[in-house]
């Protein structure tokens, strides 16, 4: 198992290595066994999937210009993730300027709440599903990213905050705060006759 | 050690439920917490309800399981015709 995780780490870093010397190929390989979970990611926060690519070509496109500073104390995926979360939100507050909006977490009081009538289960459930994009989406970028990172994509409190760029306490605030939101939309009755 | 239940209960544990859930609460608050919520209906629904909630969110991440599009490395390839050098020279400059 260690030798593994040796052989994986030697191998990143001799691609860090040829990638910072212009090797587009060898980029291509440190990068691409990333890219579905960086764009499963990307697609979640922005529930756009042509928003979602062009976030996902600007954010490789950033990590290739960027690759020259990459040392190599963080894990590639955590500096990818790092990237991608900030390219969407900015790609959030493109929108939100576009729309001409208020701030985006007040759209969550909007949100209709689920379905409960649905004549099959399985309806109920896609219309819960469906509802709980729509809470994530009402959220403020910065909660919706901690939701994101830690409950959908299962990173660690840690992890997650290090993309995200706080410390580990103000993560944690931001989302108990997102759990919060999405709980009160959602509503318990909906939620407890999903698990039931 | 015995712990004394306060009138206050409900207000303290309402905004601890998520801590309470995931784990961050020390023993003394998380008794208190679970004593509180034996007998609050509301708090025990709220318990049952967020880590319905977390299952949810879990199984959102498995139905969205998606393959990256053709192309992303396209953008990437086109900006490989000038000297690795002047890019990052370009990326310090954003």
């Amino acid at each position: 198992m260690l030798r593994t995780s040796f052989a994986i780490e030697r191998r990143e870093s001799d691609l860090v290595v040829a990638a910072r010397g212009g090797d587009v190929g060898a980029f291509e390989d440190l990068i691409g066994p990333h890219a579905d979970r960086l764009y499963s990611v990307v697609l979640v926060l922005l529930r756009d999937s042509g928003e979602a690519e062009d976030v996902l070509q600007e954010t490789l496109l950033r990590a290739w210009r960027g690759i020259g500073r990459f040392r190599g104390r963080a894990m590639i995926f955590t500096w990818l993730y790092r990237i991608a979360v900030n390219e969407s939100n900015r790609a959030l507050e493109r929108r939100s300027r576009r729309a001409s909006a208020g701030p985006v977490d007040d759209a969550v009081a909007g949100v209709a709440a689920p379905a409960h009538h649905g004549p099959a289960r399985r309806a109920e459930q896609h219309a819960l599903q469906q509802a709980l994009g729509d809470a994530i989406a009402g959220l403020a970028p910065q909660y919706r990213a901690a939701l994101v990172l830690r409950d959908v994509e299962g990173l660690s409190t840690r992890e997650a905050a290090q993309i995200t760029g706080v410390g580990e306490a103000a993560f944690k605030s931001r989302l108990h705060h997102a759990r919060q939101k999405v709980r009160a939309v959602l509503g318990d009755a909906a939620l407890l006759s999903a698990a039931s | 050690m015995r712990l004394i239940r306060r009138g206050d209960d409900h207000a303290w544990a309402q905004p601890r439920l998520s801590h309470y859930v995931e784990g961050e609460l020390g023993w003394r608050a998380r008794r208190r917490l679970e004593l509180h919520a034996e007998e609050c209906p509301d708090c025990s629904r709220g318990i049952r309800a967020l880590r319905a909630l977390l299952r949810l969110l879990h199984q959102s991440a498995i139905e969205s399981e998606t393959r990256a599009p053709a192309g992303i490395f396209d953008r990437v390839r086109r900006d490989t015709s000038g000297d690795p050098r002047d890019r990052d020279r370009e990326e310090e400059a954003t």
